[in-house]
């Protein structure tokens, strides 16, 4: 009665490695080795990124150039932004999505089950084509991630520019498929009474982020293929003397590159909207506006790459102002909602409900300067700035990492059968907490009384006590995620055993075993709400049945 | 409940908060324009810090009024439409508000002066600045090591106009609070009105290679007579074939 008997997908018998093995890696389908398999490669990419940033760190520390010589320093910022937005940021909750989403809709697998594991490979050998270019002549690019021409076509003749564009090409390539992939799993693949509306946040999250990527990413290819073009074919698209424009790039390059922060932010607001409700022990507040609000940022963000170009002199400023001012209203509204799940709740504190209020406090402050450069005199101010570098490390370390993490708390029991020790998780927030702060808040200080981002020296002593608590800080968040590490060695071979349900979750994922089966579910409960987990685990209670027996609630019965 | 011993840890908070709004405000600017830009920079600061006080004490509060006190499951409420339109309209009359206020600055910024005093074509390039005063015959060229200084009148309006000889670059005096991109083939026109005699560091904020970080001016601002003698002084090394820095 209260579940639903599955007819066992047929599966592909084509090999008979031990599951786990290196081979069956080498050759699965199954989403969520795939997802394991993109979140493994996207955290070996973080750590390297984050290794970038501490050498970043550690020559600003002083003034003067005491480890590093300019061109070398140069590489490492490029490759550091490089390595975090396009090959860490983005594909890290692809990871989740592909492990969560099929489980979260009551599906055995994605739409295109072989396309996925194309779209990992494709991510995996773009990354190492990118890596390679630390590996030839000239090095890696030193031309900043946005790779502004006519630095990275005239000036750089490295063929690690190449190498950067078409690496990040063959990237961008497998988010475009992969996007298809998730996009027509989500519409097509929702078990009978998964209706839209009843889906968890974290999947709504995940189609809007991957519809900006449907869009997003065929823009950033075309950038990418006309500075291939420019660099080494001649073309004269960005030659200001044959009549070309060097603006037509950044407009191309920011029409994806704003998109970009909210296709890595968007599944990160999902994944605190899941985890907030379960460890308040009340629904989400305000489901359909949070979904709403989703889209509302999503079709904003459209409507704001100008303002990276403010101070161009070459843009119509109040349109690009308004609109990214606007993006504000919708982010508020998830972030009362937040607090309005949590009101009157009931809440307990795993890491993963701190991370997830970690993500709430240091969000605010990122979205509130955003806000604040939103305004073109502001802008012309900050732009370019340590101040504009904090703010989006704020956004990018401060959200996408406190939301990741709450993420991996919540759902390391789900994917290995084993607990995350609290203890070191607590120890790693806490370390976190502050050495992010200690890091990023000083910044907006020196970069409001002026210090450029971008340079490896620099010449006014009054910098130096921020620049030196920021690399303090940056150590301290290094030792933050050795916390991580630390415990998720440990955990993953001698975790206490989570159980099907450690949290007392809402979504679909907690219904099934830890891990669960190739096939995910063994039998699937009835869905009456968006909380069809919660349902089941209070099928006996009589408050709960009558609900659920009121037709008006489940059209899917009528 | 021990209320009495809450008053100083919140003193302490407010404190801190205070400071940190304090130590976040825009510095002073040295020229007319940036002044627009500073009280515009304030008021956001001012805005934004009673936002994120509202949503730290909200969230803090729950924390601690909320967390879990035994097993009976709390009133599952699923929303409440009254509040929710509450807090999205409030955001956005806060944001219309900005918006008015944004404009109104930058018109002030950007809106050119009827007849600039100085006319001076700023020639960014790779790793310097090139600074010539149009229809003076004078000119100033730096190169990485040696800094090159814009000298200016105090008082005057200034029409800068920007180039770049290779790739982008931005021309930036933080006291200014102001800055443009040099974009090749395409020249940007600016104004500023020193209100301050004095000396001002100036840097390119736009990655633009190998030697970016040493890519720094001065801005000298002087009173008219000091300025005409100097400009006298340096038509005369300009048109002996060495501009001087």
């Amino acid at each position: 009665m209260a579940t639903t008997e599955l007819p066992l997908p047929a599966l592909p018998e084509a090999h008979h490695e031990e599951p786990g093995g290196i081979v069956d890696y080498l050759t699965t389908v199954d989403h969520k080795k795939i997802g394991i398999l993109y979140m493994v490669t996207a955290f070996g990419i973080f750590l390297a990124g984050g290794v970038l940033a501490l050498l970043v760190r550690l020559e600003l520390a002083r003034p003067g150039l005491q480890w590093m010589g300019e061109n070398t320093y140069n590489q490492v910022f490029t490759m550091h932004g490089t390595l975090m937005i396009f090959l860490f940021a983005a594909q890290v909750s692809t990871g989740f999505a592909n492990y969560m989403v099929p489980l979260q809709i009551g599906a055995a697998d994605v739409a295109f089950p072989r396309a996925n594991a194309m779209s990992y490979w494709l991510y995996l050998f773009g990354s190492l084509i990118v890596f390679s270019s630390f590996f030839v002549a000239g090095g890696p690019a030193a031309v900043a991630w946005t790779a502004y021409p006519p630095l990275s076509t005239d000036w750089f003749q490295g063929t690690g520019m190449d190498l950067w564009i078409i690496g990040l090409a063959v990237v961008g390539i497998a988010g475009i498929l992969g996007a298809l992939n998730l996009v027509t799993t989500i519409f097509r693949l929702r078990m009978p009474g998964m209706t839209m509306f009843r889906m968890p946040l974290f999947t709504w999250g995940v189609l809007v982020n991957q519809l900006l990527i449907l869009f997003a990413f065929p823009p950033l290819t075309v950038a990418f293929a006309l500075l291939f073009l420019e660099r080494n074919f001649g073309a004269k698209f960005f030659d200001a003397a044959a009549g070309g424009s060097q603006l037509v790039y950044q407009h191309v390059f920011w029409f994806f590159g704003h998109p970009e922060v909210y296709i890595i932010i968007l599944p990160i607001f999902g994944v605190i909207s899941e985890v907030i409700p379960v460890f308040s022990r009340k629904p989400l507040f305000g489901y359909r506006a949070m979904v709403f609000a989703f889209f509302a940022i999503a079709a904003l963000s459209f409507g704001v790459w100008a303002h990276h170009m403010f101070t161009t002199g070459a843009i119509y400023l109040p349109y690009f102002s308004i609109m990214s001012l606007l993006i504000a209203v919708p982010t508020g509204v998830k972030i009362f909602n937040w607090i309005g799940t949590m009101w009157r709740g009931s809440i307990t504190f795993p890491t993963a409900m701190l991370m997830a209020l970690g993500f709430i406090l240091v969000f605010v402050n990122g979205g509130i300067t955003g806000v604040m450069i939103a305004s073109p005199p502001i802008d012309f101010a900050v732009n370019d700035t340590y101040f504009i570098v904090s703010h989006f490390h704020y956004i990018m370390v401060g959200g996408l990492l406190f939301g990741m993490f709450a993420g991996i708390y919540f759902w390391f029991p789900k994917i290995t059968g084993r607990l995350l020790s609290e203890r070191l998780g607590r120890w790693q927030f806490w370390t976190f907490l502050v050495g992010f702060n200690l890091t990023f808040f000083p910044q907006y200080l020196v970069g409001l009384d002026g210090m450029p981002r971008r340079i490896a020296d620099y010449q006014i002593e009054r910098w130096e006590p921020a620049n030196l608590a920021s690399t303090i800080g940056a150590f301290l968040t290094g030792v933050s995620v050795l916390f991580f590490i630390w415990n998720f060695v440990v955990s993953i071979r001698r975790g206490a055993p989570a159980g099907d349900d450690p949290w007392e979750g809402n979504s679909l994922e907690w219904v099934t075993t830890s891990p669960p089966p190739s096939h995910n579910f063994h039998h699937l409960p009835d869905i009456h709400s968006e909380r069809p987990a919660f349902d089941y685990r209070h099928r006996g209670d009589p408050a709960f049945a009558a609900a659920h027996t009121d037709p008006t609630r489940n059209p899917d019965r009528g | 409940m021990q209320p009495r011993r809450r008053v100083p840890a919140v003193r302490w908070l407010a404190v801190t908060a205070t400071a940190l709004v304090a130590a976040g405000c825009a510095p002073q600017s040295v020229t007319e324009q940036g002044r627009a830009i500073h009280n515009l920079y304030n008021l956001f600061l001012y805005i934004a810090a009673v936002v994120y006080v509202i949503v730290a004490v909200l969230v803090i509060w729950s924390v601690i009024r909320y967390r879990r006190r035994d097993d009976e499951l709390p009133k599952q409420t699923h929303g409440n439409n009254r509040l929710e339109l509450t807090w999205t309209a409030i955001p956005f009359v806060i944001v219309l508000f900005l918006f008015a206020a944004t404009i109104q600055a930058q018109n002030k910024v950007l809106d050119p002066v009827a007849q600039p005093a100085v006319k001076v074509t700023v020639t960014a390039f790779q790793w310097s600045w090139r600074f010539t005063y149009e229809g003076t015959g004078a000119e100033v060229i730096g190169t990485p090591d040696r800094v090159p200084e814009l000298v200016l009148p105090v008082g005057q309006p200034v029409r800068v106009k920007l180039v770049s000889a290779d790739v982008v670059h931005a021309f930036y005096v933080p006291q200014t609070l102001f800055k443009r991109q040099a974009i090749p083939g395409f020249t940007n026109e600016f104004d500023l009105t020193f209100e301050k005699v004095g000396l001002y560091h100036g840097q390119c904020t736009q990655f633009c290679g190998l030697q970016h970080p040493d890519m720094v001016f001065r801005v000298r601002v002087v009173t008219q007579g000091e300025y005409q003698s100097w400009l006298a002084a340096a038509r005369r090394s300009t048109a002996a074939g060495q501009p001087g820095t």
